[in-house]
């Protein structure tokens, strides 16, 4: 699958699964992806550094999302 | 004249032992005055607004502070904690006051020179107040607001060639003891060892894809001065596989009263004469030394390496030269199903500064994939070994079992037994079978 | 309060980007007796409480002192701090471990004088900046965490109950009388962001009551599947309920599954469960982390709940120091507090120290409980 696949079915999966959560772990991400941790992780590297994705951060756990999506997003941007 | 009564606080700053809250009331103080016109960019009363708050939490008993999920800069999944006050109108300079994780050079060794450059920037982007350490080991930043993140981010690395540590599913920021920098009981260079796979690692450091945190910690010897067994996924302990070196007229030394046994470490109080034969020979928990004639010999087969001996005679003991170190896996906290200790899964391997450590990143990166592919979300190392079992690890990481994996065997014989380790396997002709049984 | 820039562009975030480059190297940072004698060191001496010297192959020696500190610590404190080690140390200092503050000259003529700088130091309200000690079989600094000046699920204060606790034991942290040394730490709730579970003596924040649930705002504020997940026990479940004759999507707790770890209160504000009369202080004995004689132990523990009676805790320093007299007086040298209870048996030491045995003391939870009780005829009257 090409990166643009990859974004697009990332975008898609999140977006539906947004109704319910926006955060997810990254073995979520891994899943809908359906690869590897260490070749997944490269994918959701590029997809942070386009500003498709983000992270949350519990001080100990790490979990991901669209950016932007969430009900405390608000609140933590400071705006 | 401060902001805020702070009469609770007020009470610990009498006492012998040094005062956090003097401390942070000479910085109060420090920024109100602002002797060299610094242009903060966050609330000059952001410390007097901090001992408000504190004063609130000493008088309510409960805490302020709401966590946020912010984690820092651009592309990377850690080194910021968010915190906001829930009290932000009483306190509002501390309504947002993120913590920055900065990683700490190995050793905590400082020169004068990048401690202030450190220091000016924090005063000028944060509060001022730092914790020196965190207990992973970075240097903690307390107190900073959001749009001031990016700005110290840049100034760290371009200014002053620093990054900033881990927090979230990350690997955490390695750290070390002080080692053979000034340390005789050091196996290998713990600080070495430690730089380079921070650098390494640098990816996994700041962009989360674990299950849940990891962490290196590196101990020089079996005495384990940053407590790597209880606290690190990985512990990187040093040993030896050789003799404990003895210079007999030290021994003798001790044994006349000449030396100080310990170091010294016993002097508050009078122990008595020193007694090799009970402070030493029958503490030994292997019981392989023995004094004779003013000789100490010591059955180095039998010896595991427990330290206490070399504690006891520093100037006529030392560990061998063959040295290296072990590698204990899975120890954590409680949360959830109890504390676990570092298990012993790779006894000796060579630290090899020349090789770039290829042996030790082996292992590394075997139960890396490992976890990565079988823990499940928020599950440490050691969880996943106790949820799949020692083998399972073994089997992943490639490494053979050996009697030195566990304290003792198991205590029960419900062995799960594969098929290709049965003779003949599991499919048999039950027809067969009838021939000489019947039903 | 104008905002200066650093050169960083919010609309470019990748531009110059410097990423990855980690801590700086070591070896920047070792005083130069330390980088010509690294790896030659052969043996050391404890010359007096907080001094000590390591004597090189070379011939070189040098000379530490040990100064305690609080992990908190200010800008204007480093700063001193810099300016001492200009003053004496050709401008190199380190941190230990355990949060000492660490000198190092590089001969003995040195050591005087730096120690009665050191000591000379006081803030204005009289408490010392960098008592020297902290060595050998002593009691050295406290590793700690935030507490209520920095975290969001604190059961207790962490800087406070620390303060408190080494002012009643500063005595030993200048003494050198203990039979082993006393590791002392302090995590203020049980997620332990300081691993505080192998340590002579651990003082542990607990919380004792289930999260509140603010119901009006529990849906507006908060993910509930991610509220659910957070909870280890599985004690969350989504239901609806009734406010103000409304309907609204909210959580319950099943309060008796609650361990009160707070991982619900970091992922939903509205589930919120710090407490005056709930919250307090578990204090924990004997853990270890060294191999020296016995295997590494875990601590555990010897009082189920005492209260945050700030800002001095006194009942907890109280009863710090009462198991730190019984031990120093009843163990024999070498033994750790966990060497001595095992070796006294652990109903004496609660006959020794004072403390009263409850049922809370009894393991009941999962697993390892069973191996905890005892299985044999062999105990004390």
């Amino acid at each position: 699958m090409e990166y643009e696949e990859q974004k697009q079915l990332m975008i898609d999966q999140l977006m539906k699964k947004g109704k319910t959560k926006s955060k997810f772990y990254f073995s979520d991400l891994a899943k809908i992806l359906d690869m590897k941790p260490r070749e997944a992780k490269k994918v959701v590297n590029k997809l942070v550094e386009e500003g498709i994705l983000e992270f949350w951060s519990s001080g100990s756990t790490s979990m991901y999302g669209l950016k932007g999506q969430g009900k405390q997003t608000a609140a933590e941007h400071e705006e | 004249m401060a902001k805020h009564k702070t009469p609770l606080l007020d009470q610990l700053e009498s006492g012998p032992w040094p005062s956090f809250v003097s401390d942070m009331k000479q910085e109060a103080e420090a920024r109100a005055k602002n002797v060299n016109n610094v242009e903060y960019q966050i609330p000059v009363d952001v410390v007097e607004d901090l001992l408000g708050v504190l004063e609130l939490s000493f008088d309510d008993g409960t805490t302020h502070w709401k966590h946020g999920g912010i984690v820092g800069v651009f592309g990377y999944g850690g080194g910021v904690i968010g915190r906001y006050c829930d009290q932000p109108e009483k306190f509002p300079g501390v309504a947002h006051f993120h913590t920055i994780r900065v990683a700490q050079p190995s050793g905590k060794f400082y020169k004068t020179e990048f401690l202030r450059q450190l220091c000016d920037l924090w005063d000028f982007r944060g509060s001022g107040l730092t914790n020196m350490h965190g207990s992973t080991g970075d240097i903690i930043w307390l107190g900073t607001t959001t749009p001031q993140i990016e700005e110290i981010f840049y100034e760290l690395t371009h200014n002053l060639n620093q990054d900033l540590g881990g927090s979230g599913s990350n690997l955490r920021t390695p750290a070390d003891c002080i080692g053979q920098a000034r340390c005789e009981y050091a196996c290998y260079d713990t600080q070495d060892l430690c730089y380079q796979l921070t650098l390494d690692y640098q990816d996994e450091l700041h962009r989360p894809a674990f299950p849940y945190k990891f962490k290196f910690k590196f101990d020089g010897c079996p005495n384990g001065c940053v407590a790597s067994i209880a606290r690190a996924d990985m512990s990187f302990i040093g040993t030896w596989k050789d003799e404990i070196r003895i210079d007999q007229d030290a021994v003798g030394g001790y044994v006349s009263g000449d030396l100080k046994p310990n170091a010294g470490a016993h002097s508050g109080r009078d122990w008595g004469a020193f007694n090799i034969e009970k402070e030493v020979i029958n503490l030994c928990p292997t019981e392989c030394m023995r004094y004779e004639n003013g000789k100490l010999e010591i059955n180095n087969r039998e010896c595991t390496r427990c330290m206490h001996c070399i504690n006891v005679m520093p100037r006529a003991l030392r560990p061998g030269v063959q040295t290296g170190c072990s590698i204990l896996v899975g120890a954590k906290a409680p949360i959830l199903d109890g504390a676990q200790m570092g298990s012993l899964l790779v006894p000796f391997v060579e630290v090899n500064k020349e090789s770039g450590y290829e042996e030790v990143k082996a292992v590394i990166e075997a139960i890396w994939d490992y976890w990565m592919e079988e823990g499940k979300n928020r599950e440490r190392l050691g969880e996943l070994m106790k949820r799949r079992g020692f083998q399972s690890l073994l089997e992943a990481v490639g490494i053979d079992p050996i009697p030195q994996h566990v304290s003792e065997p198991r205590h029960n014989p419900y062995i799960f037994w594969k098929e290709d380790e049965v003779e003949g396997g599991w499919e048999r002709d039950v027809t067969e079978y009838r021939k000489h049984h019947q039903r | 309060m104008a905002f200066i820039s650093s050169g960083y562009d919010p609309s470019k975030p990748m531009e110059n980007r410097i990423t990855d480059i980690g801590p700086r190297k070591y070896d920047e940072f070792y005083p130069p007796v330390i980088a010509n004698n690294k790896g030659k060191w052969l043996y050391h001496e404890i010359l007096q409480p907080g001094v000590l010297v390591h004597v090189s192959e070379t011939g070189d020696e040098v000379y530490t002192v040990r100064a305690g500190g609080a992990r908190l610590m200010s800008v204007t404190l480093i700063r001193e701090i810099c300016e001492i080690a200009d003053k004496h140390c050709d401008g190199y200092v380190r941190w230990t471990t355990r949060n000492n503050i660490e000198f190092m000259v590089d001969s003995k003529d040195k050591v005087q004088p730096l120690i009665d700088d050191l000591e000379s130091r006081k803030f204005d309200a009289g408490s010392f900046k960098f008592p020297v000690g902290g060595t050998g079989a002593g009691i050295t600094n406290i590793v700690h965490t935030q507490g209520w000046i920095h975290c969001h699920t604190p059961a207790t204060d962490a800087s406070g109950p620390v303060k408190a606790t080494m002012d009643v034991l500063f005595d030993d942290f200048k003494n050198m009388r203990m039979p082993a040394n006393v590791r002392v730490s302090l995590a203020c709730c049980l997620n332990m962001c300081g691993a505080v579970h192998c340590s002579d003596i651990a003082i542990l924040g607990y919380h004792r009551k289930p999260p509140m649930i603010d119901h009006e705002y529990l849906d507006k504020m908060c993910e509930i599947p991610l509220a659910i997940a957070s909870c280890p026990t599985a004690a969350i479940k989504p239901k609806k309920v009734e406010f103000n004759g409304q309907t609204l999507n909210s959580v319950e707790v099943n309060n008796s599954r609650c361990m009160f770890c707070g991982n619900c209160y970091t992922m939903c504000p509205c589930l919120p469960l710090s407490d005056k009369e709930g919250d307090g202080i578990v204090l924990m004995v004997g853990g270890k982390v060294s191999n020296r004689i016995s295997e590494p132990k875990f601590s555990k523990v010897a009082v189920a709940f005492l209260p945050n009676d700030a800002p001095r805790w006194p009942q907890t320093t109280d009863k710090i120091k009462k198991i730190v007299e019984v031990y120093a007086a009843d163990a024999r040298k070498y033994e750790r507090v966990g060497e001595w209870a095992e070796r006294i048996g652990w109903e004496r030491f609660f006959e020794k120290c004072e403390l009263e045995f409850t049922h809370h003391l009894i393991d009941d939870f999962r697993d390892p409980a069973y191996y905890t009780w005892r299985q044999s005829t062999q105990f004390k009257f």
